[in-house]
């Protein structure tokens, strides 16, 4: 059995864009999910570049999708090897705010998330979306270092 | 300028910083490459002229094998955009899509070509081309609203999507017959371009069927000979190869637009080579001192694209049920274009319809109109369902937990 101040976690939504901490996350949200008959959400979330132009918005969508769907099919197969019960999905926007909505509309108990190392100027100019997510989540969030 | 590779080197060099650039800030490749193109021309312009040989013109932007390039660019980046409609869309929603395309399309080109030669007073030719330049939306900037907000499965949101083709249609039509000539080679031109236009359809999927899929790339030539052979017909009757190329991809959306597998070996070739080239250049024209010198200029001609855009697309997206914030969202997004202007502009510095100083009012317009709206948006008015409904009073009641290493559990 888990930490106490894990009891009553039923939804775990995961926050994934393949990166090293995302990976990293994911394995922390696994072990948690396993340890409490969890079900397990993983959202990644394709980025369209600002003002999308065509055709390098389709281009950007399809890799994308290409992308994550590859990185899914390991992962199933760990969830299917720890009985957890898994759903994926992959949509479209901005990072936070999709991560925000679906933690809302799946009712999830908590929202886990990796911490990417972001430059100074980089969160100056687009900001984080893990704080964001901290910020405006309704429910509590796990930052994986 | 006498050394081809040290100048391809500057180019493609710029091309990778624009790119790295776009990465970074989460900005579009084209963007990038045309704000890269201003401020290299600009530096090694005033800086570095007389270095290495390759910086008497600054980037030596008419050097004929980048004009060529940057035109092929042009041609199929513009063919790709066409051949991303979706016919099934198009065939039940032309009504719906007709009216707000149409009022997307006629609003912007009307208003500004009247703003450019009433309160700017320029000449009527020049008025006609910012109309033009001006008049532009981006098919993939609602599309990717779509898809974010869930809209792209209504039936309100098809007929929208289909109404950008139908407002960019209408820009690509404009810049190719208004300053054209109508003699009979227009004619001919026409004519040619319908039958092209009917029988491609029918040709193409049974031309790839019998010889394509090979290695020797038939399929890329195959479109590329008719992209270049309907361009170079298009020049000659004195009007714009771009026109002939939207239509092209247009025609054959249903057929080679599904070949996933095609359209990416294409875009490589578009994206990794001739884009750059295209965008790089259309920034590198884009006079800063002149700018700078009447900076209202810029901000009139932005200020009447995205008015008239609002008074044309606003009522008409209402018309079909889109209620105020939603209503309000689409229309900045249709107020949006960056490829399509930035062709038209670059067309009419290439014909000398307008001068620099007006391409770079008109290209500065084009960069606003593709950036704020965004902006405002969403920042104002994105539709409330995706909006976080627990905001600042919320916070104190948030956690946030280290993970627990698993010894611990």
């Amino acid at each position: 059995m888990g930490s106490p101040v894990f009891v009553g976690i039923q939804r775990i939504l995961v926050a994934f864009d393949a990166s090293p901490h995302a990976e990293h996350a994911l394995d922390v949200a696994l072990s948690m999910a396993g340890d409490m008959k969890a079900k397990l959400f993983v959202l990644a979330v394709i980025r369209p570049p600002e003002p999308a132009e065509s055709p390098e918005f389709h281009a950007v969508l399809e890799e994308g999708q290409e992308r994550f769907e590859r990185s899914f099919v390991p992962l199933r197969e760990r969830a299917r090897q720890k009985e957890i019960d898994l759903e994926t999905e992959i949509v479209l926007g901005h990072p936070a705010e999709q991560i925000i909505h679906k933690a809302e509309t799946m009712q999830a108990s908590l929202i886990v998330m990796g911490k990417r190392s972001h430059t100074i100027l980089h969160r100056w100019m687009l900001g984080s979306n893990s704080e964001r997510v901290l910020r405006y989540a309704h429910c509590p969030v796990m930052i994986v270092h | 300028m006498t050394n081809t590779w040290a100048l391809c080197a500057l180019w493609v060099g710029l091309a990778l910083a624009a790119t790295l650039l776009a990465i970074w800030f989460k900005i579009s490749t084209a963007l990038s490459e045309i704000v890269v193109g201003t401020v290299a021309q600009l530096v090694i312009g005033v800086f570095l002229t007389g270095f290495f040989g390759f910086a008497q013109g600054g980037l030596a932007g008419n050097t004929q094998w980048i004009t060529f390039l940057a035109g092929t660019g042009a041609i199929v980046l513009t063919f790709l955009a066409g051949a991303e409609l979706d016919p099934a869309i198009f065939k039940t929603k032309w009504r719906e899509a007709s009216v707000i395309g149409l009022a997307g399309f006629f609003g912007p080109f009307l208003g500004c070509t009247a703003v450019a030669h009433y309160v700017l007073h320029w000449a009527i030719m020049p008025s006609w081309l910012c109309g033009v330049a001006l008049s532009t939306t981006s098919v993939a900037v609602v599309y990717a609203v779509m898809l974010e907000l869930g809209f792209n499965v209504t039936e309100y949101g098809k007929a929208i999507l289909a109404a950008c083709f139908i407002n960019d249609l209408g820009t690509v039509i404009a810049l190719g017959l208004i300053f054209s000539p109508f003699t009979i080679k227009t004619l001919i031109f026409v004519v040619v371009s319908i039958i092209v236009f009917v029988v491609l359809p029918f040709l193409t999927p049974r031309f790839f069927k019998k010889y394509g899929g090979r290695v020797s790339e038939l399929e890329a030539k195959y479109l590329l000979f008719f992209l270049f052979a309907m361009g170079g017909l298009a020049v000659w009757a004195g009007s714009e190869a771009v026109l002939p190329a939207y239509m092209i991809g247009m025609v054959l959306a249903g057929t080679v637009g599904k070949d996933h597998s095609l359209i990416r070996r294409l875009r490589t070739l578009t994206f990794g080579l001739l884009t750059p080239f295209y965008f790089i250049r259309a920034g590198s024209f884009v006079s800063v001192p002149a700018l700078m010198a009447a900076p209202v200029t810029l901000l009139v001609l932005f200020g009447a694209k995205s008015l008239f855009k609002a008074i044309a697309v606003y009522p008409a997206v209402r018309v079909h049920k889109y209620d105020g914030k939603a209503g309000a969202y689409y229309t900045l997004m249709m107020s949006t274009g960056l490829t399509f202007g930035t062709i038209s502009a670059l067309f009419g510095l290439n014909h000398q319809i307008i001068t620099q100083a007006q391409y770079s009012y008109i290209v500065g317009a084009v960069i606003a109109s593709a950036v704020i709206p965004t902006m405002i948006a969403n920042s104002f008015f994105l539709p409330h369902h995706l909006l976080p409904h627990h905001q600042a009073g919320k916070k104190a009641e948030k956690e946030v937990m280290r993970p627990v290493p698993a010894e611990e559990g």
